[in-house]
């Protein structure tokens, strides 16, 4: 099979957007932005796996499905995160992670 | 491969629990809905009472068809209850010897052998735990949903138990994970349980993120290598990822993915240096919640560890084994998945333990120490790396008895806690001073599980540690097993402050601390098996010896 692209650069696309998503998440202070991170790092993972699937076994589909398993799960998550999010922002009027601490010890 | 209706009752321990769910969030509908006090507490209790005895006779069913305490002969006589029971148990992990053909996973993704009945088993007795302790003692807004999202995060975990695939293996974690990202923020009125909440969550959606792009790398070493097997074009089976290595010259994407993995279910586990969300999740969710994670969940993240490496990674295995007078020539170096889970666990076992040490909250010591459990709960995992196969079969028997022993032990300590808190309103170690002469059997029972978990004979913990020590012994790895011997008697320390606050402090109030009689009733069977598993400890070794070979299909 001839493709325009070869697979490596895709696994770098993804790579990249992995590790931006993952320093989104660790170092920005912002809940919503520690989210928006998360949700980088699972689209990374659904290219890694759609290329692995188109590049290497286009016959079977069991990388498509993963993929949309993947974006089923990933829209629960998002929800679920979301009203935690406003849950916290109920109780505290504040969305910056280093305020939301009062366990400790 | 074909899904045919015979498999049915292969799952069906799962289908009734989610038909358990809906019924309890259906029932809640017929229930007086007013928000005066006294109403909501019948609410709840409705709610709760059905979930519990719910719980009862689904735990009767997968009994009866896991077939440990009586397995219909093969000559029994054919009438209608026989058949019942015939069909059941064709379900359950004694198909094989039933049909006389060995049961393979349900379409590869599913198996429903002795590991997952004695799991799903154990599952459903914690959730039992949790919820007659929960209508109990939490005044619970929106109860049915509560109770749902328990039995949700039940299934999830039974499926995690069984799950021999990876997209069946991701489902199952969310299943688990995110009902109990709910649960342990239920109280959003509360800045700790919010808290709790969302640290959960953050932490465990980006532990989810890094184990799929571990799945994603292991996805694409096995689909690039494809598989002699019959199982070619199912490249995430767990078996045809083993397969796949086996055709494979080159491993690095497949070691890397591996590694993701490892981390991504080290973070659920919240093992050292993956463990900084747990202290705080633990403290600030509701005490029942907090139980049923610590316990439940980290159960079925070890199970679902174990699976994967040895069904899965067999070949990267590696060794723990140094080399000294008294064990057989080595012939691995050290290296590979158990000497990784070595090292993990060698951290875990250190800083578990001495961090809890200095804590004064009840909770957040006892958090400490189930990350130092998670230490020794490792041991048998790494022991598996052993060259002798009957070594390896006591290495996952010794921690599938840990993993259970663990769970009644600590899940009894929560439970306790939690009715102390309920009574005095501070989760503090001071809320137990005195409890002896404002409740003995209370204390009596605390004292069961904390000298079961610090490993006292002649209790089940002693028998756990002993197992895994000697399983991780026999794999080589004697400093660790050294090292886990010292700090499980600097462990004793911790776990002996409650008894301690128990018996020798003056208490702060004197007046009896009176405790529902059905929590009590149900503390204290879980505490009685504490008790007689140490005493007799064949009556679940035997069972756990069933699960002793998980490879081989």
């Amino acid at each position: 099979m001839t493709q325009a692209v070869s697979l490596e650069y895709v696994l770098i696309v993804a790579a990249a957007l992995f590790c931006i998503g993952l320093f989104g998440a660790l170092a920005r202070r912002n809940l919503i932005s520690m989210l928006m991170g998360i949700e980088l790092m699972l689209n990374a993972v659904n290219i890694n796996l759609v290329a692995f699937w188109r590049y290497l076994e286009p016959s079977y589909v069991t990388g498509q499905v993963f993929v949309l398993f993947i974006i089923a799960v990933a829209a629960a998550e998002a929800a679920v995160g979301l009203a935690m999010v406003i849950a916290v922002y109920r109780s505290r009027t504040t969305l910056q992670a280093d305020e939301v601490d009062s366990l400790k010890g | 491969m074909q899904f045919t209706l015979v498999e049915i009752p292969r799952l069906l321990p799962e289908l009734l629990l989610l038909v358990l769910a809906v019924l309890v969030l259906g029932s809640d509908i017929f229930e007086r809905w007013a928000s005066n006090e006294e109403a909501q507490i019948e609410r709840n209790r409705s709610a709760g009472s059905l979930t519990s005895i719910g719980l009862v006779l689904i735990f009767g069913i997968a009994l009866l068809q896991s077939g440990y305490v009586y397995l219909l002969p093969a000559d029994a006589p054919t009438n209608p209850l026989t058949n019942i029971v015939r069909n059941l148990q064709a379900g359950g992990p004694y198909a094989g010897e039933l049909l006389g053909v060995p049961i393979t996973p349900i379409l590869g993704a599913f198996h429903s052998d002795h590991l997952t009945m004695i799991a799903r088993l154990t599952f459903i007795l914690a959730a039992f735990v949790t919820s007659t302790i929960a209508y109990e003692t939490l005044k619970i807004r929106n109860p049915g949903e509560f109770y749902a999202l328990l039995l949700a995060s039940t299934v999830g975990m039974c499926l995690m138990a069984g799950a021999t695939e990876l997209i069946l293996a991701f489902i199952a974690i969310e299943l688990t994970s995110i009902p109990l990202y709910i649960l342990a923020g239920y109280f959003r009125d509360d800045k700790r349980s919010s808290e709790a909440g969302m640290k959960y969550f953050l932490f465990g959606a980006l532990s989810s993120c890094i184990m799929l792009y571990g799945m994603s790398l292991v996805f694409g070493f096995s689909a690039n290598a494809g598989s002699n097997g019959p199982n070619s074009g199912f490249m995430t089976q767990f078996r045809s990822i083993a397969e796949s290595t086996e055709v494979a010259s080159n491993t690095t994407l497949l070691v890397v993915g591996m590694i993701f993995m490892i981390v991504g279910l080290g973070y659920k586990l919240a093992v050292v240096p993956f463990h900084a969300w747990a202290p705080d999740v633990y403290q600030g969710a509701p005490t029942v919640v907090t139980g049923f994670i610590s316990t439940a969940s980290k159960m079925a993240g070890f199970l679902l560890l174990l699976r994967l490496l040895e069904v899965a990674f067999p070949s990267l295995v590696g060794s723990v084994a140094l080399s000294y007078s008294g064990l057989p020539a080595v012939e691995a170096p050290v290296g590979g998945w158990s000497a990784l889970l070595a090292l993990i666990a060698l951290l875990t076992l250190v800083f578990g333990n001495l961090a809890a040490l200095p804590q004064t909250n009840a909770k957040r010591l006892l958090s400490y120490s189930s990350i130092g459990q998670a230490g020794f709960i490792l041991l048998g995992v790494f022991a598996w790396s052993a060259i002798n196969p009957l070594d390896q079969a006591i290495a996952n028997t010794s921690l599938i008895y840990y993993l259970v022993v663990y769970l009644i032990s600590n899940i009894v300590a929560f439970a306790i806690i939690c009715l102390v808190e309920q009574q005095s309103g501070s989760d503090e170690i001071s809320a137990f001073n005195g409890l002896a002469q404002r409740n003995l059997p209370l204390a009596a029972l605390m004292t069961i599980s904390v000298l079961s978990l610090a490993g006292i004979p002649p209790l089940a913990g002693f028998f756990a540690k002993f197992y895994i020590f000697l399983a991780a012994w026999q794999a080589g790895a004697w400093p660790i097993v050294l090292a886990a011997v010292l700090v499980s008697f600097i462990s004793l320390y911790y776990y002996l402050r409650f008894l301690k606050a128990m018996f020798i402090e003056a208490p702060e109030q004197s007046e009896r601390l009176t405790v529902p009689g059905t929590a009590l009733a149900t503390i204290a069977v879980v505490s009685l098996l504490v008790l007689a598993l140490g005493i007799y400890p064949n009556l679940l070794l035997e069972l756990v010896n069933h699960t002793q070979v998980i490879a081989s299909n």
